[in-house]
C-alpha cells in the first residue's frame, strides 16, 4: 500500500523528471518543488489553523476560562472543547496537515534514496518499483549520482587543502534555523508554547545538520530545497517574520547569561538608579528592532518597574 | 523546562533517524548478499557474508576460521572471495580495501603489499585471478590490477577506467579480458598493459554479470535493457540479441549448444547459439518477488538455480520442466546461485534462521534435493 501509493509515483516521477535533465541534482530540486506545491493547499491549511489556535489562546474568553478552572484542568479541558465548537475552531486544524504531508515528506527521501539504488539490493528493489510505460530504467540506469562537487549517494564534503568541509550539512543548519525563525510566530511571554518554539529553533537546525552530516547528501539537497521553498511559500503568504532574523532576535536570551540575569534583575523591585539603567537597555533593544520582535519578558518578569512596562505595552503591540 | 527540551530533543532525533535509517540501509542492514567460492579440492567453502569471511570445512560443516575475528559493523564482506595459485584468498570489502588472506588459517598475508587501500569505494563483484595477475573491479569505476604480491604494474595504462560502477570481474579467453560493465558499454582489454582494444559502445543497458564465451570467441552478455546479447569479440559488435522478460543480472552460462540464463522476473531461458529460443519457464509466476540475480549451475542434464522466492529450482535442461519433487523450498531469500562440491550442492540464504534464531549462511543438499546439512557459525 506505502509502495503503490507514495513510493513507486514518486520514484518514477524523480526518474522521469532525470530522464528528462540529466541531472539527479536538480532532479530532486525539482522534484522537491513539485512535491512542496502539490503540498502546498495543506500547507496554508496549516498556517491558518496555527493562527486559529494562536488567537483563540489569546482571546478574551479562553484567559477568563484559564482563570475560572485555575485548579481544575478537567473542566478547563471540557469547557475549552465547547469554546473551540462555540467560536468554530478545529482543535487539530493545525496539526491535521502536518500529518498527511509527513507522510509525504517521508516517501520524498525514500524515493530519493531508492532512485539513486547504490547497492545491490537497492537496484534489485528499485526493479520492483519501475513503471516501464513511463521510464526506460535500462537507458537510465545507473543513475549519475554526481552533482556539483557531491556523489549525492554519499554525505558530502568539500576538500579544501585536503580538508573536508560538510557545506552542505553548514547550509542546511542555517536555512533550518532560518525558516524556524522566520516562522515562529510572536507568542505571550512565559508561554509554554513560545518556550518549546525557542527549543525547536536552537535544535531542530543542529539535528537536520547532524543528518546532513551522516546520510547521502541527496538528502541534504532535499533538506535544502525543502527549506528554501517552504520559506518562499511563507513569504508569499506575508506570514514571514524576517525581523526575527535580526542580530538581536537570533538568539533565545537563555542562551546569554548576562541578558538573562538582566531580566531577573528587572523582575525584582529594584533601587532607582538599577530601574534606570535596565529600562534604559530594554528601550534601546526596543527601538532597535521592530514591534514584533521586541525582546520578550522571561517568566520571572512578574513586576516590571512602570517605564519598561509602559514601553513594552506600546512598542510590542501584538506580542 | 530543561527536561522537556531533553526530552523533545532526543525524540525527534530518535523518529527521523530511525525512519531514515529504516530507508536507507544504515549499519547493520544488509546492503548485498553472500558470495562463496569453492575451493578446488573441493574441501573447503569461503563464504563473505556481512561482517566476516567463513572457511566453511565440507566434511564436517563446521567454521575452520573467519575474519576477522572480531566483526566491524561498518567493514561488510559481499564479494565472493577468490583463490590464488601460489595459496592466496583474496577478497575486497565495502571499506574500500582488498585483502589477501592465507587459506589455511585466515589470517592476513605478510610480508606484501597486502592490504591494497588504492581504490576510493567498495569492492562489490569478485576478483578475476588469472597468470599471476588480480583483476579487481571497484564501485569507483575502475578496475584495478595487482600481481601476487599486491604491487600494481607500473609504467602501464591500469588501473582502467570506465563510466560507471564495476560489480563483477571481467572473462578472459586466456588472452584478452572483457569487461561488462555497468555504463553499457563491453570493454576488450590487454592484459599485458591495460590498453583497451575496443569498446562495444552503447548496448542499450547496464551489465553488471561478467560474459560467458563460446568456443569461437562469441560473448554471450546479459542487460538491464532486458536482453541476452551475443557480441562478436573481434570487433565489439552485436551478432543477435535475444528477448528477456525481465533486466537480466546474472551472469549467463554455456553448455554444449546452449545458453542459459535468469532474470529478474524469475524467468529461466535457455538460448541456441545463433540466438533462436529453446524454451522460457517462469516457474513460480504467482509471486512477485521472484528475480534470479546468479547464474545457474548445470550438473549432467539438470540446471539448478536459486530465486529470490527462497527456492531452489532443478530443471530438466532439454525442456525446462521443473523435475519430480523439485523445488526445495530453503527458506530465507536466494540471490546467490548454487554451487557444486562433490556431490552436494550448496546454496547461501539471506535471512533464514535456525529454530534457536540462529543465522543460517549455508545450506548444502544432495543431488535429490535431500538437504545434508547446515552451517550455523559459531556465535
Amino acid at each position: 500500500m506505502w509502495d503503490t501509493l507514495i513510493i513507486n509515483p514518486m520514484v518514477n516521477t524523480l526518474l522521469w523528471i532525470y530522464g528528462i535533465l540529466g541531472n539527479f541534482g536538480i532532479a530532486i530540486i525539482i522534484f522537491t518543488v513539485l512535491i512542496r506545491l502539490i503540498t502546498y493547499p495543506l500547507t496554508v491549511q496549516q498556517m491558518k489553523g496555527t493562527m486559529k489556535m494562536q488567537e483563540f489562546n489569546k482571546s478574551k474568553e479562553y484567559t477568563e476560562l484559564q482563570a475560572k478552572y485555575k485548579g481544575d484542568k478537567q473542566k478547563l479541558q471540557q469547557e475549552q472543547m465547547k469554546l473551540y465548537q462555540e467560536m468554530g475552531i478545529n482543535p487539530l486544524g493545525s496539526c491535521l496537515p502536518t500529518l498527511i504531508q509527513f507522510p509525504i515528506i517521508i516517501g520524498l527521501y525514500q524515493a530519493i534514496i531508492r532512485a539513486l539504488a547504490v547497492t545491490p539490493i537497492q537496484t534489485l528493489d528499485l526493479y520492483g518499483h519501475i513503471w516501464p510505460a513511463i521510464n526506460n530504467a535500462a537507458k537510465l540506469i545507473p543513475i549519475n549520482n554526481i552533482f556539483l562537487w557531491m556523489n549525492l549517494s554519499q554525505p558530502e564534503r568539500f576538500y579544501i587543502f585536503g580538508i573536508g568541509i560538510p557545506v552542505l550539512a553548514i547550509v542546511v543548519v542555517i536555512t533550518t534555523f532560518m525558516q524556524s525563525k522566520l516562522m515562529t510566530p510572536p507568542s505571550q511571554p512565559g508561554e509554554q508554547g513560545a518556550q518549546m518554539a525557542q527549543a525547536m529553533n536552537l535544535y531542530m537546525p543542529l539535528l537536520m545538520g547532524y543528518l546532513a552530516l551522516t546520510f547521502a547528501s541527496g538528502l541534504a539537497l532535499y533538506f535544502v530545497t525543502s527549506n528554501v521553498v517552504t520559506i518562499a511559500q511563507y513569504a508569499a503568504m506575508g506570514k514571514v517574520e524576517w525581523s526575527n532574523l535580526l542580530p538581536g532576535n537570533l538568539l533565545p536570551r537563555s542562551l546569554f547569561p548576562a541578558r538573562r540575569q538582566a531580566d531577573i534583575v528587572q523582575s525584582k523591585p529594584a533601587t532607582k538608579t538599577a530601574s534606570t539603567s535596565i529600562t534604559k537597555t530594554t528601550s534601546t533593544s526596543i527601538t532597535k528592532t521592530s514591534s514584533k520582535n521586541a525582546p520578550r519578558p522571561t517568566q520571572k518578569r512578574k513586576t516590571p518597574v512602570k517605564k519598561a512596562k509602559t514601553t513594552t505595552t506600546t512598542k510590542k503591540g501584538d506580542a | 523546562m530543561k527536561t522537556s527540551r531533553l526530552i523533545l530533543l532526543f525524540f525527534s532525533f530518535f523518529v527521523v533517524s530511525s525512519l531514515l535509517s529504516a530507508c536507507s540501509g544504515g549499519v547493520g542492514v544488509a546492503t548485498s548478499w553472500p558470495g562463496f567460492t569453492v575451493d578446488p579440492n573441493q574441501q573447503v567453502a569461503y563464504l563473505s557474508d556481512a561482517q566476516y569471511v567463513y572457511a566453511v570445512d565440507l566434511s564436517n560443516h563446521t567454521q575452520k576460521w573467519r575474519y576477522p575475528a572480531k566483526g566491524d559493523a561498518k567493514v561488510t564482506f559481499y564479494a565472493a572471495p577468490s583463490l590464488t595459485s601460489d595459496g592466496q584468498l583474496i577478497v575486497g570489502d565495502y571499506n574500500k580495501v582488498l585483502h589477501s588472506l592465507d587459506p589455511a588459517t585466515g589470517l592476513e598475508t605478510q610480508g606484501k603489499q597486502w592490504p591494497f587501500t588504492q581504490a576510493t569505494d567498495r569492492y562489490i563483484g569478485s576478483s578475476l585471478v588469472k597468470d599471476q595477475m588480480i583483476y579487481a573491479p571497484n564501485e569507483n569505476n575502475y578496475l584495478y590490477v595487482l600481481d601476487h604480491s599486491g604491487n600494481q604494474p607500473v609504467n602501464q595504462l591500469w588501473p582502467f577506467k570506465t563510466q560507471a560502477a564495476l560489480w563483477a570481474p571481467p572473462a578472459t579467453d586466456g588472452k584478452y579480458l572483457y569487461l561488462a560493465a555497468m555504463d553499457h558499454n563491453i570493454y576488450k582489454l590487454d592484459p599485458a598493459t591495460g590498453k583497451q582494444v575496443w569498446a562495444s559502445g552503447d548496448l542499450g543497458g547496464a551489465m553488471i554479470g561478467t560474459p560467458a564465451i563460446g568456443p569461437d570467441g562469441t560473448l554471450y552478455v546479459g542487460t538491464f535493457n532486458s536482453q541476452l546479447l551475443a557480441v562478436n569479440s573481434q570487433d565489439g559488435k552485436v551478432i543477435w540479441h535475444a528477448p528477456a522478460a525481465g533486466w537480466v543480472w546474472a551472469s549467463p552460462v554455456l553448455v554444449g549448444d546452449t545458453v542459459y540464463f535468469g532474470d529478474l522476473n524469475g524467468t529461466m531461458n535457455a538460448v541456441g547459439l545463433d540466438g533462436t529460443v529453446k524454451w522460457s519457464v517462469t516457474p513460480d509466476s504467482t509471486t512477485t518477488h521472484r528475480a534470479i540475480v546468479d547464474k545457474a549451475l548445470v550438473v549432467k542434464d539438470t540446471l539448478y538455480f536459486s530465486s529470490e522466492t527462497g527456492a531452489l529450482y532443478a530443471l530438466d535442461i532439454t525442456n525446462g520442466n521443473v523435475r519430480e519433487g523439485w523445488p526445495k523450498q530453503i527458506g530465507g531469500k536466494l540471490y546467490t546461485g548454487p554451487q557444486a562440491a562433490g556431490d552436494l550442492i550448496l546454496v547461501a540464504p539471506v535471512g533464514l534462521t535456525s529454530s534457536d534464531k540462529s543465522s543460517v549462511l549455508m545450506v548444502a543438499l544432495d543431488s535429490s534435493g535431500t538437504q545434508q546439512w547446515t552451517f550455523i557459525p559459531p556465535k
